[in-house]
Formats: C-alpha cells, structure tokens, sequence
C-alpha cells in the first residue's frame, strides 16, 4: 500500500498554491499589457497576365482591308444602321491614347488630346460630320483596344494599332496608314555616338513592352530576355527611367516620343526587328463604315493632307515624310 | 497491481526544529484555531489584494484605452491625410502645370502631418514599428512619384501623367493596405481595453475570500459556543464594505468607458471613415476626368465611397449638417458626370477645379472642413473622459487595501481572544 503523505503537508501545499495565485493576480495588475506586433498585409500578389490564348493565326493578308467605297456619299444617303447611329449621336467616339507622345497625347497645358492620331480621327468625323470637332475621344490603354470595339464602346480605334492575322479573327481594320517598324530604345551611349543595340544584345537584361501588344509577345518569344511588362509605353519609360528596365521595345514612332521626353535615352539605330503596318480598328461588323474610312483615308493620302499631317508631328524627330503606304484591298466581306 | 514507489527520504535533521515548533502550534483545539486564524488572515489579504488589484486594473485599462484611442486617431490622420495629398495631387493635375500656390501648401501641409504622425506613432505604440516602418517606405515612394509627375508635367510631357497614375496606385496597393492595418490593430486594442475596464470577474476572487471567512467564523462559534466574536464580525463587515467599494469604482470605470466606447469614441471612427472616405471620392473624381472617358472604374469607387459615407452618416448622432454638406457636393459631382458625358470634358475639368461658387471644389472643402471640426471635437472628447476615469480610484484601491489589512488585525484579535478563552 502506498503510504498517505502526512495531513499537513497536504495542507501547506494548498497554502502556498493559494499565495502564489494570489501573488500572480496581484502582479498581473501592475504589470503593463503586450500587444501583437501589428500585423503587415500580405504582399499583393503580381499575377502576370496569362497569354493570350489561341494559336497564331497564319495568315498572308493581314494589311488586305475591304474595298473603299467608289466615292464619298452623302451623309443623308447612308443607311447602313452603324452609320447612321453615328450620324444621329452627330459624333464619332475614337478609342486614343493620352500619352503615346506625337501620336495622341494630352498637352498638359491646353489639356486637349493632339497628335498623328487625333489628326486621323479628326479627319474622319470631318468627313462624317461635317466637322472634325464632332468627336469624343476615349483614352484607352493598348490592352482595352478590342475589347472597346467588341462591346461598341467606341466607333473607332485610332492608336497606333497594328494589323495582325490574329486581331483580324476579332475585329477589322481599314487599310494602312502608317507604317511603322519595332525597334529599341537603350540608355544613350556617354560618347554621343548612337548604339546599333539589337535584342540579341540585350540577353540577360529586362526588356519592357506594354501589356496586350504584339510586340510583348514577340518579346516573349526571345530566349534569354526577360520581358518586363507595363500598362503602356509610357508606363515602360517609367520603369526605364526607375532602372526596373533596360531597354524598351515598341514601334519606331513610339520610342521617338518616349526619347523626347528623356534626353538621356536614344532609338537604336539597328535596322526595324518588324514592320508593323498600322490600321484603324473597327468592329468586326461594320465593314460599310471600314469602306468609307478607306475612301477617306485614300483620298488623304492622295491630295497630300497625309503628308501634311505627317510634317506636322512626326518630321522634327523622323526627318520629311515619306510616301504614304499603299493601301491593299479586296478582302473578301465575312 | 499497484506500483509501489518510495518517496523520497527526508534527509533526517534538516527542518527538524521547525517541523517540531509547527506541530507544538497546531497541536489540539487551539492548534486548531491558529490554523483557522491563519486561514481567515490569508482570506482577507486575498480580498484586499484581489480587490485593490482589479481597481488598479480597471484604472490601468481605462488609461491604456486612451492611449491606444490616441494612437487610433493618429492612424486614422495618416490615412485621410495620405488620400487627401493625393486628391489635391490628382486635382491639381487636371489644370496641368499651373498648380495653384494654395493647393500646392494644402498638399505639402498633408504630407508634413502625415510623416509626422508616423513618427508619433512609432513612439507611442512600439508594437506599430515595424509596420510604420513598412509605411514610411511607401510613403516616400508615392511622394516621389507625385514630384517626378509635377516636373514632367511642368516639362509638358506625357509621362507625367504616368507618373501620377503610378503614384495613385502605388497608394492604394502599398501604402493603404498598411494603414488600414494599423488602423484595424488598433481599433482592436482599445477596443479589448475598453472591454477590460471591467474587471470585476477578479471580484469573484473575494467573494470566494468572504465565504471562506464566514465559514471559519461559523466554524469558531461552533467550538466556542459563542456566537458573536466583535472583532471578528467587524473585520468581516470591513471587507464586505471594501468589496462593495472596489466593485462599485469598477463598475463606474467600466460604464464610463463603455459610454465612452459607444459613445464619441464611435463618433470620432466613424467619422474618421467618413472623412477617408470624402477624401477618396475626390480623388476618385479627378481620376475619373484624368481617364478621360475610360475613367468608367474610378467613377464606380466614387460610387461606393459614396455609399460608404451615406451609410456611416446615418450611424453618426446629430450630423443633419453634415449629410446635407455631403449631399450638396454629392450633386455638384453628378453635374460634373453629366457634363462629362455630354462630352463637355473641358467644362467638366473647369467644374472640378474651379475654386468657385460653381463646381465641386468649394462644397468638397466645406464638407471636409465640418468633418474634421466633428470628429477632432468627438476624438479629443473620447480621450479626455477615459483620461479623467482614472482619477479617483487609486485613492478607493488604496483604501480597500488598508481596509484589508485592518481586516487581518481584527480577525488576528478576534481568534486571539477566543483562544486565550479556551485556555
């Protein structure tokens, strides 16, 4: 048998448990409360916008836009139901850009949106509307230029868009006008000279491209570059000038403008990686209105407001304009 | 089958003398009676110490209530000046370079207050370091965004705008979540101090104390047939008092700060939210303009921050002037939507900047201006009364624990005398 510990031990334990709880409550008074370390919030997660799905469409005739009509009509005499929603709103709505520098971007002093763009689209409504002020534009960035057009939140997209296989499978494009090509724009050489940099140089290094473009998935496609994306290309300059980037990739006429702006970067002088036919975006039914922008874009072209347009904004920093690019028709009506 | 196990041996000779003198003092009724003496002692100092302690504790918790209420306010500061620079950065924006000199001091005066408060707030809560640390980091990050955005856009160059968007949104990814944090931590803080101030569950402590007590007394009547022991009694009736008084300064405290708690501490939150909130829309509206048309998300936050206020105005006492302030700007707003998507954006930037009668510029200011007066009145009030519960307390746990110690004498004499009796 398990021999009884005395009473009083038992007694005394009891005792000196109460003090010591007592003693404990009477501490826990005095002493001050702790508290958690505030907590930080968890780092927003950077979720790379997945690539667009779909297999490149393969296609020969991406800069083939349908006929333009035989000659201007009256504007009364239209019929074709977009058109005349047009006529009847009395504006057109033009998808721009607000920063592409030369092309469409907003003079911070007068706060009006200018450039080779906006000329474009001015002429357009001119055209239309009788005025080339019966337009309201709608900045977008590069990745909203389908979608706006899919949903009919705009007319027109005028932003150095380029006509590509796989854009024709979403939306239509009138024929070309302008022709522009990808090259790079790099930190300026200490010695003045200008650097012949191709993307082959740039291995290793990070490389920014707006997001939904087709040069970022060109630049993609580039083993060994790390391709940094932003919301457009004045967003890239952003990271160019913050040394989150490199080089920034994108079309001849863009980086002129993102080189403006920054004295410290040049435009490679490396031959165009691409040509990048640019077009004006429409949706994929209204191929009436894509005839008559055709007709007004051949007529520009032709009676030298084209070249005009080009001397205004583009000649200070790519020299004269050259020819026009000839318009390919023909394409057969969905 | 039980296994048997030795106790350890006491080493023979250590502890023998006072092993033998506490068997002497315990031996038979007498004995008896010194340990219920001893027992009634501990009692009372248990009583006392339980009940002085939970004054003190409800006294510290009303203090560091208003402590952690400072620091809520603080932190409540940094997020409405935070998206107040950035109205006035993005507002100032849409007349491009030629930012007014007025709104310019406005935007510097924000930015001072709120570097400052983070360093206040460092200081006061050790626990908000490291994530002010974290803040301060995102802070100078927008603020030099908003300067390299002013240059360029001084330059007239489009990356300007770039420069803002990124600066506005580097806000709201980076900096806010952390304040919003802060802001939380401590709105829980105070809020379990406030819960706190009560804290007369250490109370059941001495009343448990006093039962023991009555049964130690009822105890000695039974052995000494003598059924009233004076001293005794009135050591009994002291600590009943001292527990009434100790449960009823706590019950004052606790209350208080719960009036306190539902009462301007809640009025000063919400109308801090309310403020954040304002200050968000106006942003939310020159953004929208800057957007120019594709602006259609932040049109949408203006939308629920407009909800927000309406709900948190409805919550807040006495503010008939504040909704009709709020709604006067809430309609100078809509003219300006109508305008703009009329497609007059030109007059639609005159209408949000102007500083004017017309437009949204002056009710905006009239509005904030009210609500700060509110809240920094209900915020200030919220600290001062959970400052001033303390006061007289501490005299009161004084007390009861004199009370306590008087007690012990009284029960010491009372058992004393019955024993003398006995023998």
């Amino acid at each position: 048998m398990t021999p009884r510990p005395p009473r009083r031990t038992s007694s005394r334990r009891g005792l000196v448990t109460g003090l010591v709880v007592a003693t404990a409550l009477a501490l826990s008074g005095c002493t001050g409360v702790t508290y958690e370390d505030t907590a930080l919030p968890a780092p927003a997660t950077t979720s790379t916008p997945p690539a667009p799905t779909g297999t490149p469409v393969a296609c020969t005739n991406a800069t083939q836009s349908y006929d333009p009509l035989p000659s201007l009509p009256a504007s009364s005499s239209i019929t074709d139901g977009s058109v005349r929603a047009i006529l009847e709103r009395g504006h057109l709505t033009v998808g721009v850009s607000a920063d592409t520098y030369l092309f469409g971007a907003r003079d911070p002093f007068t706060n009006r949106i200018e450039g080779f763009d906006i000329d474009i689209a001015r002429a357009v409504a001119q055209s239309l509307l009788g005025s080339a002020s019966k337009v309201r534009f709608r900045v977008i960035t590069a990745a909203d230029r389908i979608e706006v057009l899919e949903k009919r939140e705009v007319d027109m997209v005028a932003r150095n868009m380029t006509m590509t296989c796989a854009r024709w499978e979403q939306i239509a494009f009138s024929s070309e006008y302008y022709h522009s090509g990808q090259k790079l724009l790099v930190a300026k050489d200490p010695s003045g000279a200008v650097p012949d940099t191709t993307i082959e140089d740039l291995k290793g290094k990070r490389v920014c491209a707006p997001r939904g473009t087709s040069t970022l998935e060109k630049l993609r496609s580039v083993t060994g570059v790390e391709a940094v994306p932003a919301a457009d290309h004045t967003g890239c300059l952003v990271l160019f000038q913050q040394g989150r980037a490199d080089a920034i990739t994108g079309d001849d006429t863009v980086l002129a403008g993102l080189a403006a702006q920054d004295p410290y970067t040049v435009v490679s002088s490396a031959p165009a990686i691409t040509d990048e036919p640019y077009g004006l975006g429409f949706n994929q039914a209204d191929v009436y209105l894509v005839r008559y922008v055709n007709r007004v874009l051949a007529d520009l072209k032709a009676d030298g407001r084209w070249k005009a347009t080009y001397n205004r904004w583009l000649a200070d920093t790519l020299g004269p304009a050259p020819a026009p690019p000839v318009g390919v028709h023909g394409r057969a009506r969905p | 089958m039980t296994i048997v196990q030795t106790p350890p041996a006491t080493i023979r000779g250590s502890g023998a003398t006072l092993q033998t003198a506490v068997k002497g003092l315990l031996r038979g009724t007498p004995g008896r009676m010194r340990l219920m003496g001893v027992v009634g002692v501990l009692a009372a100092l248990l009583l006392g110490g339980a009940a002085t302690n939970a004054v003190l504790a409800s006294e510290a918790a009303a203090e560091r209530a208003a402590n952690n209420t400072q620091q809520v306010v603080r932190m409540q500061s940094i997020h409405v000046d935070l998206l107040r620079a950035d109205a006035l950065a993005t507002n100032a924006f849409l007349v491009g370079g030629l930012e007014t000199a007025e709104s310019r001091a406005q935007y510097d005066a924000a930015m001072a207050s709120v570097i400052r408060t983070v360093a206040a707030g460092a200081a006061a809560q050790p626990a908000d370091a490291t994530a002010l640390g974290a803040l301060a980091e995102h802070v100078q990050t927008y603020a030099a965004l908003v300067e390299q955005a002013r240059s360029n856009n001084r330059l007239g160059l489009p990356v300007g705008a770039r420069y803002l968007t990124e600066a506005s949104a580097s806000l709201r990814t980076s900096a806010i979540p952390v304040v919003v944090q802060l802001v939380q931590a401590n709105e829980g803080r105070a809020q379990s101090e406030f819960e706190r101030t009560n804290s007369s569950l250490q109370l059941y402590l001495g009343v448990g104390a006093l039962v023991v007590l009555v049964l130690v007394a009822v105890w000695l009547a039974r052995r000494t047939h003598r059924y009233v022991n004076p001293s005794f009694a009135l050591g009994v009736v002291l600590l009943v008092v001292g527990l009434f008084v100790a449960s009823s300064a706590i019950g004052g405290i606790g209350t208080a700060a719960s009036q306190v708690a539902s009462g301007d501490y809640r009025r000063a939150v919400d109308l801090a939210e309310i403020r954040t909130a304002a200050n968000d829309a106006r942003a939310n509206e020159s953004l929208t303009l800057i957007q120019r048309g594709g602006g259609d998300r932040y049109e949408q936050a203006w939308l629920a921050n407009d909800t927000t206020i309406r709900a948190a105005l409805n919550r807040v006492d006495g503010s008939p002037g504040l909704a009709s302030a709020w709604q006067k700007y809430a309609l100078a707003h809509a003219e300006i939507r109508g305008v703009d998507n009329d497609g007059r954006w030109e007059q639609a930037v005159e209408l949000a900047t102007s500083t004017g009668a017309a437009g949204t510029t002056a009710p905006f200011r009239a509005f904030d201006q009210q609500v700060t007066e509110q809240r920094d009145a209900a915020s200030r009030s919220a600290i001062e009364q959970l400052g001033s519960l303390g006061g007289g307390s501490t005299v009161w746990a004084v007390l009861v624990g004199l009370v306590s110690l008087i007690a012990s004498w009284l029960i010491v004499r009372g058992v004393g005398q019955r024993i003398k009796e006995y023998r």
